[in-house]
């Protein structure tokens, strides 16, 4: 009898054990910390900012979010972080989560600052469908417009880019689009380099000015492939310009190959070496020949001796 | 008398000369007659194909030969030119690092290495007693004074001008000097006949990705060579999961994270994360750059095959 209720007691904390284990995704987050509300507003700006981070620290495992194409990792595959049973939890909760990591989530507590961190939950909140309510409408309404254009102006002296943004109204005025985030992306071999600085966003006029890097290399000429953007193509759909301008820093690659050095090629052997070598051979060669004439002219001496 | 054996010569040079060309129209217009046979013989199928320009023909079937491989000599040829204009440099942030060894099993299967064959090996650090550990990927250094190429007897290994080390494995003589050279152990040998030998015996040897590998000589880490001529990244550092590896041109002085797809300044990431290189008082000015273990992004777990480190 004592057997069995031991047997059962058994059962039953394996039961809860593996219930616990198999509910691994249960993770437990403090009840203090459950309770922190977001401190910064769902505006559109930190929305996109949000979004930006998220695609850098997040997308690679977890996907583009209520697409549910994460990576599927084994045993536990990371979570939908737009899907609505991931974000029935409070901010408080995520942001408990994302910086302290389990398995193979890393601890984000020092790698993104606060803020950034609050903003990809910002960013999140915008797919929640109880909470839209709290989206702030304080932001700048554009008027509907046609033909939006995206003009590029390089000032090649003062290392400026000025991008306006415009589209025709109904009324049939072109006027300038504001508020609108755009991105200064420079070509280098793998990838874009995103040189918007701070605020890349349009003015009331529908302009935006960033200033060049002063020190970025560019060709020979100094030249480099860009890219502005709309940073968000569900505003106008996708509109960028290329262009080459040149405000780089002219840069000559210089050829490691072209330097005389020990590593190098034959051809480029360091000086010393090719004349201590040639060096010794003349004189090993020298002697051998020295000899042998001495060996020729022995029977010259001999006979002259007689 | 003397223009007599002129007339000979050349009446003999004309009457050579006509006989050949006389053949070789014979033989030509034979060898017409039989191509048109050919043609004529089955012009029933026809296959659409693109032309290396883009246009679309048309081509009977019959006269479809496979294609040559890229010939070796070319392949050796721009293998050992190298990308003008570029200067490869690899930052590998160690606070990102947890041990998933996505990068050291990419890299096998690009260089067809067997699992116990390491161009890139994730290692276990202890610096001393009281230190930190932290896990530590270890690719080749790509020295820009490398010791490797200064002691190879037949040129087999060598320094290109976009700063990447190759090693041509049709030169090699497997003496070993440069394994001996290398402080890095960045160097392994084919000491037994290499993993799919049999499967890949056909293929063209590309010096670019040292495949197929052949026994007897020496592989290492080529910073993925052939997929830098596409533009694209280095097999290991498009693998990893964490984002722990940067790469980039240093003369434009960017690098892109292989995870994120960031691109950032390389002087800035150096700069601001007090990045090092390995065993610079050696001065062999290695082009891959570390970034201390700080604020690290997993706690460090100690055990290397612990499963929870290995997805």
């Amino acid at each position: 009898m004592k057997n069995t209720i031991k047997n059962i007691a058994a059962l039953f904390l394996i039961f809860i054990f593996s219930g616990s284990l198999a509910n691994a995704q249960g993770w437990t987050v403090p009840n203090s910390a459950k309770k922190k509300q977001n401190p910064y507003e769902a505006t559109s700006k930190n929305v996109s900012t949000g979004k930006k981070i998220y695609n850098l620290h997040c997308k690679s495992c977890h996907g583009d979010p209520t697409m549910a194409n994460m990576l599927p990792l084994a045993p536990v595959a990371p979570t939908d972080l737009g899907a609505q049973n991931f974000l029935v939890q409070s901010d408080g909760e995520i942001y408990y989560k994302v910086n302290k990591g389990q398995g193979a989530m890393p601890t984000f507590e020092k790698t993104i600052s606060d803020e950034d961190k609050w903003m990809v939950i910002a960013f999140l909140r915008s797919f929640d469908k109880n909470k839209k309510v709290k989206q702030q409408v304080a932001e700048v309404k554009n008027p509907e417009v046609t033909d939006v254009k995206l003009e590029l102006n390089v000032n090649e002296a003062d290392k400026t880019l000025l991008a306006k943004l415009s589209g025709i109204t109904k009324k049939g005025k072109r006027v300038g689009l504001q508020g609108i985030e755009m991105s200064f992306l420079v070509k280098r071999s793998f990838g874009y380099l995103d040189v918007s600085g701070e605020d890349p966003y349009t003015n009331e006029k529908g302009d935006v000015a960033v200033q060049f890097p002063a020190d970025l290399p560019g060709d020979r000429e100094g030249q480099v492939n860009m890219i502005v953007k709309v940073t968000d193509d569900a505003f106008y759909g996708k509109l960028e310009e290329a262009r080459v301008v040149t405000l780089g820093v002219p840069t000559d690659p210089v050829n490691p190959l072209d330097e005389r050095a020990m590593w190098g090629t034959r051809a480029n052997a360091p000086i010393w070496i090719i004349v201590t070598f040639v060096g010794g051979v003349l004189a090993i060669w020298s002697v051998i020949f020295l000899v042998l004439f001495q060996m020729i002219k022995l029977p010259k001496l001999a006979k002259s001796k007689d | 008398m003397k223009e007599e054996t002129s007339n000979n010569s050349r009446r003999k040079f004309l009457k050579s000369f006509g006989i050949s060309v006389g053949a070789a129209g014979v033989v030509s217009s034979f060898s017409l007659i039989g191509a048109a046979k050919a043609a004529t013989k089955k012009p029933a199928e026809m296959v659409n194909l693109l032309t290396q320009d883009g246009q679309l023909v048309q081509v009977d079937k019959n006269q479809l030969r496979p294609t040559v491989n890229e010939p070796l000599d070319e392949l050796q040829k721009r293998g050992r030119e190298g990308i003008p204009g570029k200067s490869f440099v690899m930052v590998i942030d160690l606070s990102k690092c947890r041990n998933a060894r996505k990068c050291m099993s990419a890299c096998q299967n690009h260089h067809q290495l067997r699992a116990d064959q390491h161009h890139i090996n994730v290692l276990q650090m202890q610096d001393a007693e009281h230190t930190a550990p932290y896990f530590m990927p270890k690719p080749c250094q790509h020295c820009d004074n490398p010791p490797c190429t200064k002691v190879c007897p037949v040129d087999a290994t060598f320094k290109r001008q976009d700063g990447i080390v190759l090693i041509d494995n049709e030169r090699c003589i497997g003496c070993r000097f440069c394994i001996a050279a290398c402080p890095y152990s960045a160097r392994i040998f084919q000491w037994t006949e290499p993993k799919d030998a049999e499967k890949y015996k056909d293929l063209t040897y590309n010096i670019e990705a040292n495949v197929p590998q052949k026994k007897g000589t020496v592989s290492k880490c080529l910073f993925s060579a052939d997929r830098l001529r596409e533009d694209k990244l280095p097999s290991c550092v498009s693998a990893c999961p964490n984002g722990v590896y940067y790469f980039g041109d240093r003369n434009e002085d960017a690098v892109t994270n292989g995870t994120t797809g960031e691109t950032v300044r390389f002087s800035k990431l150096i700069e601001e994360n007090a990045g090092y290189t390995l065993m610079e008082e050696l001065g062999t000015k290695p082009r891959v750059y570390y970034l201390p273990p700080k604020n690290r992004a997993f706690e460090f777990n100690g055990d290397l095959l612990n499963e929870e480190n290995l997805h």
